[in-house]
């Protein structure tokens, strides 16, 4: 009853054909590009991979052994685990982590720096400066780190110069490449959020803390941090789900013989031909992700509202 | 005092190294564009070249890719665009008990990996033609697993988002009675609409289309797994790059390089004339001030982007014609054969003096780690040496 008050105020305020336009879109939007989609997936992933003429027959029953895939393996005794799917799956995530708590670190003074020197030529610049490796494409940036990481590439180059080492070091086998390759790929989804929340923040404050007294750390750690603590949340959060998430970079950077977990999925799509396993892949990836954001937004008392301002 | 000068110092080295970090890579991409070695490298300088270009200019691939590319481009931008536009003018009407879940729920698209909702639209398309029922080969089954089409829906599930921030960002100063005075005056409400809550979107509308077309076009995520059997830009260079790397790679995003300046600095200029002419006409600056250029170019940036664009074609079109990077090259390729040579004659000369010594030690197969000294008289060593290699021959020779 109220949703029906609700929906005629929504059409006298709009008009029947705006009013029916705007919730189309929407309801178009929520329903067939993400709500649908996403149970469908769902649903695939409980799914046998069967062939098509099977499909909708007697065998077409829900099942687990999608999941039990990543947990134990081939393995039907279910004995061992799966200790390959489940090391990429831990590695993944705490990889992701790492680049996530890197980027903080490194953007946070930039961005107090930005959003506290106000509106000079020479800041704006520097933001003109920043924005142009964002319109890059992503395959280009990781394609840019691979030239410098490569065996003959120039850090090596620049290291046998420099008599630090003897022998190239192999950066994509050791997987330092794919984490800078990570780092650089979302840095500026951390500053801006961050540069945005500072850059709101009244100066006299700052100056009042010094007046009183506060020492620099204290400073940042009373008035600035808690007041960036928005921004912080919302580039830690976009940062750890796109490199959890991310494909191009370990493609590319990634060593040959580890992987990424969308790789997994990746190969289980694409390789495999098996849908039904690589859905439930990609399930077991989108659902701890996101138990991970809301855990720690939970633990900082942030809310969901504060992400993408 | 000297405190405040180390935090200078500091400051200055986190900034060379964070910008570093970031613009580095670009530019060292952008100089293996010109290097002739066809792995692309800056170090080991070969000759200066533009051959690169001409090879991607000849890929068919690539030309392929960034057609599709466009299209899907132009498909999203409409798409997302008028989704984002309706839910932000929704999320401002909506009943405020729902608000917070509204909003979380078009937030999320943002959030979630791009690899999941790519599969999520392949496989919701597929079973929806199954659950229509529709035949093999039929023009629905056809557009449900047509990559373009497919591409342009899973882009814009999140891109639409993106979207839908530019627009809240601007709703947050609109006026809602002007709406309800046009409604007064007797306009019906796609009038109002069109009349006036478009041209007060429209600044909002073309940075979100502009926005739009630029995510969808470096999208890789989504893209790799709805874009079925075409190709877009972005897979192909992704296919190239795993396949096996060369400078022509880096000529296309010399290429990309240089058009992003030039557009951000348009961009920048466009702004600062904004601001002054603001200025002026709130009377607090009172002559424009006198700039590098000339008066015709200025305050049209896209005038300065043509000119600087039309610069660059003409210098190299031109240093193209006058010099021809063949001689440098075959010079280069002898100065190589008489590297390889020496290092050659520097290896043989090596094995030459491991195989005398090796005439002495025996058969030489204790190749790594290297011969040791051979110590004649034995015994210096705790043990007289008995576990070197070389012992039993030498005993013997002696």
């Amino acid at each position: 009853m109220k949703k029906k008050m609700i929906f005629s105020e929504f059409f006298k305020n709009n008009g029947v054909v705006m009013g029916s336009l705007l919730m189309g879109l929407v309801g178009f939007w929520l329903v067939f590009l993400i709500v649908l989609p996403q149970l469908s997936m769902l649903d695939y992933s409980f799914r046998f991979n069967l062939p098509p003429a099977e499909q909708g027959g007697p065998k077409d029953v829900y099942t687990l052994s999608n999941y039990q895939q990543l947990i134990y393996g081939s393995d039907t005794t279910r004995q061992t685990y799966n200790t390959v799917d489940l090391m990429v799956f831990v590695r993944t995530i705490i990889a992701a982590m790492a680049v996530t708590i890197f980027n903080i670190f490194l953007c946070y003074p930039l961005a107090y720096f930005l959003g506290q020197s106000k509106g000079s030529g020479f800041v704006r610049l520097l933001v003109v400066l920043l924005i142009i490796p964002y319109w890059i494409n992503e395959i280009l940036r990781a394609f840019a780190l691979r030239i410098i990481f490569g065996d003959s590439g120039l850090l090596n180059e620049a290291l046998m110069l420099l008599h630090l080492t003897r022998e190239p070091i192999d950066f994509i086998r050791q997987d330092i490449a794919l984490y800078a390759g990570l780092g650089y790929a979302y840095i500026l989804l951390m500053l801006f959020p961050m540069y945005n929340v500072i850059e709101s923040l009244d100066r006299n404050q700052i100056e009042a803390a010094r007046d009183m007294g506060a020492s620099w750390l204290r400073i940042h750690r009373r008035i600035v941090i808690p007041h960036a603590k928005p921004g912080i949340a919302s580039g830690a959060t976009m940062v750890f789900m796109l490199s959890a998430g991310a494909l191009a970079a370990p493609q590319i950077l990634g060593g040959p013989s580890s992987l990424w977990f969308t790789q997994l999925v990746y190969q289980w799509f694409n390789d495999s031909l098996n849908w039904q396993q690589g859905a439930a892949y990609a399930i077991v990836l989108l659902a701890s992700t996101i138990i991970i954001v809301l855990t720690v937004m939970k633990a900082f008392k942030v809310n969901m509202g504060d992400i993408g301002k | 005092m000297s405190s405040t000068a180390l935090i200078r110092i500091a400051l200055g080295a986190y900034f060379v190294i964070f910008f570093s970090y970031l613009l580095g890579p670009l530019v060292v991409m952008s100089l293996t564009a010109f290097n002739s070695s066809a792995f692309p490298s800056v170090s080991p300088w070969a000759c200066f070249t533009y051959e690169w270009f001409e090879v991607l200019f000849n890929d068919k691939s690539i030309r392929q890719g960034i057609y599709y590319s466009v299209i899907i481009g132009l498909g999203t931008v409409v798409l997302s665009v008028s989704m984002g536009l309706a839910a932000s003018i929704v999320l401002t009407q909506i009943w405020p008990r729902l608000r917070s879940t509204y909003y979380t729920m078009i937030i999320a698209p943002i959030l979630i990996p791009g690899v999941v909702l790519g599969i999520s639209t392949l496989v919701f398309w597929d079973r929806v033609g199954d659950f229509l029922g529709v035949s093999e080969g039929s023009l629905l089954d056809l557009l449900f697993h047509n990559g373009i089409f497919l591409t342009i829906l899973g882009q814009s599930s999140f891109i639409a988002s993106y979207a839908m921030l530019v627009f809240v960002a601007r709703l947050q100063r609109f006026d809602p009675g002007l709406t309800e005075a046009a409604l007064d005056l007797g306009a019906t409400h796609t009038q109002a609409f069109r009349k006036i809550m478009l041209p007060f979107m429209r600044p909002a509308i073309a940075s979100a289309a502009v926005l739009a077309f630029l995510a969808s076009f470096e999208n890789y995520n989504t893209t790799t797994f709805t874009i079925v059997d075409y190709k877009t830009l972005t897979t192909v260079l992704a296919q190239k790059v795993r396949l096996g790397i060369n400078p022509s790679i880096s000529s296309l995003a010399f290429i990309i390089i240089a058009l992003t300046i030039f557009v951000a600095l348009a961009f920048e200029a466009n702004r600062r004339n904004q601001a002054r002419k603001n200025a002026v006409k709130e009377g607090k600056a009172s002559t424009p001030k006198k700039g590098f250029l000339p008066p015709f170019l200025r305050g049209n940036p896209a005038a300065i982007v043509f000119v600087a664009l039309a610069f660059v074609a003409i210098g190299m079109v031109g240093t193209a014609q006058q010099y021809s990077p063949e001689s440098c090259k075959i010079q280069y390729q002898e100065a190589k054969q008489i590297e390889i040579q020496r290092r050659i004659q520097e290896l043989q000369q090596k094995r030459k003096i491991r195989d005398q010594s090796g005439a002495r030690n025996g058969p030489d197969i204790f190749v790594t780690p290297p011969p040791k000294k051979v110590q004649p008289e034995g015994g210096s060593g705790a043990f007289g040496n008995v576990f070197d290699p070389g012992n039993l021959n030498s005993d013997k020779n002696n």
